[in-house]
């Protein structure tokens, strides 16, 4: 009798239909939540807050990540920036002298453009905020004087009419094209090409619109217009250079796939040669590049998403204590249930499966409908704040496949304490 | 409708050459206020295949925690309960579990239904922990309800239903996975006279047909439809004699 009894044994446990349970359990979840409907919704409302702060956290991080990368593209990528500044952020460098000035003038930057390999196309730059002046108004605006580098470098050319030409450049002459802000508040449907205006006073002919930029956190790019750098010194901002060369500003745009870094040294190479700066002083120049521009802005808008989603996730603590306050509740009143379940034959695996996927069902419904939610303030937001929170396909199955193991973590112990139920105990509860 | 196969592991078990139920000096004791009372006391006896047995005894006497015991609901202090032939001792908790799944059939004192679940549903939960899938559960949990005469109640809901009927749904429940042993605990407890006499008539012809019923009860009336009486008082067997005069039950017009 002894020997055989394994034989026996195994013929109580044929091959269970696993799916079949787990579909059961599903079944008997939602009749649980319809039951105590009210209960089930208030329950699911904390983790649809909870699912619907932290998506959305996640989505603002995101899109803020996004906005950055997509002004930086928009105006060129590879791209380095030179500014007559003594770079205060050498490391281990000795403090700064006090009278040192920056420097950067028209003939550095042909250096740098004859030396350092790879470059696409440089622009000088001059920049004055200048009041232009119709017969019907005026408005002011950010001018750029530049050369037609200056289009190529920030890819935004003439969409009508013409760009500045070097032969602009060398007569200083009095052409201006107007960015589409511009256009819109003096001339309206009008077309302004060939059009007389007056920047502070100066009689000046339009010669083109600008190609249209859009604006990037509330920054328009088209409420601009761009002169030659030479008519910018003579006409507007020469007195107030140190010398007759001085820029303000200068872009170096690379070739595709040339690294930055590299590009970056070769300019800085260039430079110190050009100001005999010595090692270990002070570069009365800075360089920085669109990559550090990126990785540094995206280390803020790193850490806050991460603040943001901390601070998020507290809602989904809260509402995952509200799934374990429930389902003990749920364990409690239906203690006579699983009682008579296991009499019946449930395993101890049956009745925690049972409890989890009821808790599961509730974190997901509820995280599903957070995510909906959040999925719409934040296509909202990105339509009229002009702020993108995008809700990615990522986000979302996290979001869901998060709120599950929510759930899972919150319902567990309830879950387990269900299944350690005695059956004769179980059965015997009012 | 083509009546369903029967569960295979009975082919293998029923083959009669061990007494279906049997305990060997069992003890269950309970501490209560520092204070240990023997609810059983040192039970051994055998019940065989087919028997048709009336547990007796007033409250207090020891005979449900003996009955929990055989059907594997509650684990003895001492002593050995083998079910066909099966030491159970040492079965982990979900051996247990298939044991009263595939061997033992429960009915309740209260029956015991699942609230707001239809007769089928609720007939149906043994066949879900024995790992049927949906259709053949509720193609076997139809066939035991028309058995009990219960074809037009399929989708009733117990609130839907009289007491005779649930417990016939209830008992619907116990057979569906074709058991040894119908273990019922108090089955007319919660009925009238009439509709206890229907359950009666219930019970006889299906160990008329070879399954073997236990039935725990401290009415004389119940239990003079069974073939054995066994006694308890005070955690010990007092009596275990066959009944004189049987009561045969007589199936009455179905659909009360």
């Amino acid at each position: 009798m002894a020997t055989n009894a394994p034989e026996t044994m195994s013929s109580l446990s044929p091959k269970r239909n696993v799916l079949a349970s787990w579909g059961v359990n599903v079944a008997i979840a939602f009749t649980a939540l319809r039951t105590n409907l009210m209960r089930s919704l208030l329950t699911m409302l904390g983790v649809m807050i909870g699912v619907f702060a932290v998506t959305l956290a996640v989505a603002v991080g995101n899109g803020a990540a996004e906005a950055v990368t997509d002004s930086v593209n928009r105006f060129g990528s590879n791209m380095a920036f030179v500014i007559p500044r003594p770079d205060d952020n050498q490391e281990f460098g000795p403090p700064r002298r006090t009278r040192e000035r920056g420097r950067l003038t028209e003939r550095d930057l042909r250096a740098i453009e004859n030396e350092v390999p790879n470059i696409r196309a440089v622009a000088p730059q001059l920049r004055e905020a200048i009041e232009i002046q119709v017969a019907g108004g005026s408005t002011t605006t950010q001018a750029v004087g530049s050369t037609p580098g200056y289009g190529v470098v920030t890819s935004q050319l003439a969409q009508r009419g013409r760009y500045i030409t070097d032969s602009d450049v060398g007569s200083a002459a009095r052409v201006v094209v107007l960015g589409e802000t511009v256009v819109e508040s003096l001339f309206g449907e009008i077309d302004p090409v060939g059009q007389k205006v007056r920047l502070n006073d100066v009689p000046f002919i339009v010669i083109g619109i600008l190609e249209a930029k859009g604006s990037t956190f509330g920054d328009d790019g088209d409420d601009t217009i761009v002169i030659p750098i030479s008519t910018m010194r003579q006409r507007f901002v020469g007195d107030q250079l140190a010398g007759p060369y001085d820029l303000q500003f200068a872009f170096v745009a690379f070739q595709e796939g040339v690294p930055l870094d590299k590009g970056k040294d070769d300019i800085v190479k260039v430079m110190k040669a050009r100001y005999r700066v010595k090692e270990g002083e002070v570069t009365p120049f800075t360089v920085r590049t669109t990559k550090e521009f990126v990785e540094q802005t995206n280390q803020i808008t790193g850490i806050l998403q991460a603040v943001l989603v901390s601070i998020a996730s507290i809602s989904l603590l809260v509402g995952g204590i509200g799934i374990m306050n429930i389902m003990l509740v749920s364990v409690t009143e239906r203690t006579r249930e699983i009682g008579l379940r296991m009499a019946l034959g449930a395993r101890k695996s049956d009745i925690r499966n049972q409890f989890l996927v009821e808790a599961a069902v509730l974190c997901t419904l509820g995280g599903t409908v957070g995510l909906i939610l959040a999925w719409s303030v934040g296509l909202a937001l990105s339509n009229y704040a002009d702020f993108p929170v995008p809700v990615g396909l990522g986000t979302a199955l996290g979001a869901v496949i998060f709120s599950a193991i929510i759930g899972l973590t919150f319902g567990g112990w309830p879950a387990v304490r269900a299944s350690r139920l005695s059956p004769i105990e179980a059965l015997r509860t009012e | 409708m083509a009546s369903p196969a029967p569960l295979e592991r009975n082919a293998m078990t029923a083959d009669g050459a061990h007494p279906l139920v049997e305990t060997r000096n069992l003890v269950k004791t309970y501490v209560l206020g520092g204070e240990t009372i023997r609810a059983v006391n040192g039970v051994s006896l055998t019940i065989g295949h087919g028997e048709y047995v009336a547990i007796m005894g007033a409250s207090g006497s020891g005979k449900s925690t003996f009955m929990n015991m055989i059907g594997c609901l509650d684990v003895p202090s001492k002593g050995t309960v083998l079910i066909d032939g099966i030491e159970t001792g040492d079965m982990s908790t979900d051996a247990l579990a298939g044991l009263r799944n595939r061997k033992i059939g429960f009915v309740f004192q209260q029956f015991n239904l699942l609230a707001r679940t239809t007769s089928i549903d609720n007939v149906a939960v043994p066949l879900i922990y024995a790992g049927l899938d949906t259709a053949t559960r509720r193609e076997r949990a139809t066939a035991k309800l028309i058995d009990m005469g219960l074809g037009e109640r399929l989708m009733n809901t117990p609130a839907k239903l009289s007491g005779g009927q649930q417990q016939r749904v209830a008992i619907a429940r116990a057979l569906v996975t074709e058991p040894l042993i119908l273990l019922a605990d108090e089955p007319t407890g919660a009925l009238d006279t009439k509709t206890s006499e229907d359950i009666m008539a219930i019970f006889e012809e299906l160990n008329a047909s070879g399954i073997t019923v236990i039935v725990v009860t401290h009415e004389d009336e119940i239990a003079q439809h069974a073939k054995r009486r066994i006694e308890f008082r005070d955690g010990e067997v007092i009596e275990d004699v066959a009944v004189e005069n049987r009561i045969i039950a007589q199936p009455r017009e179905q659909g009360v």
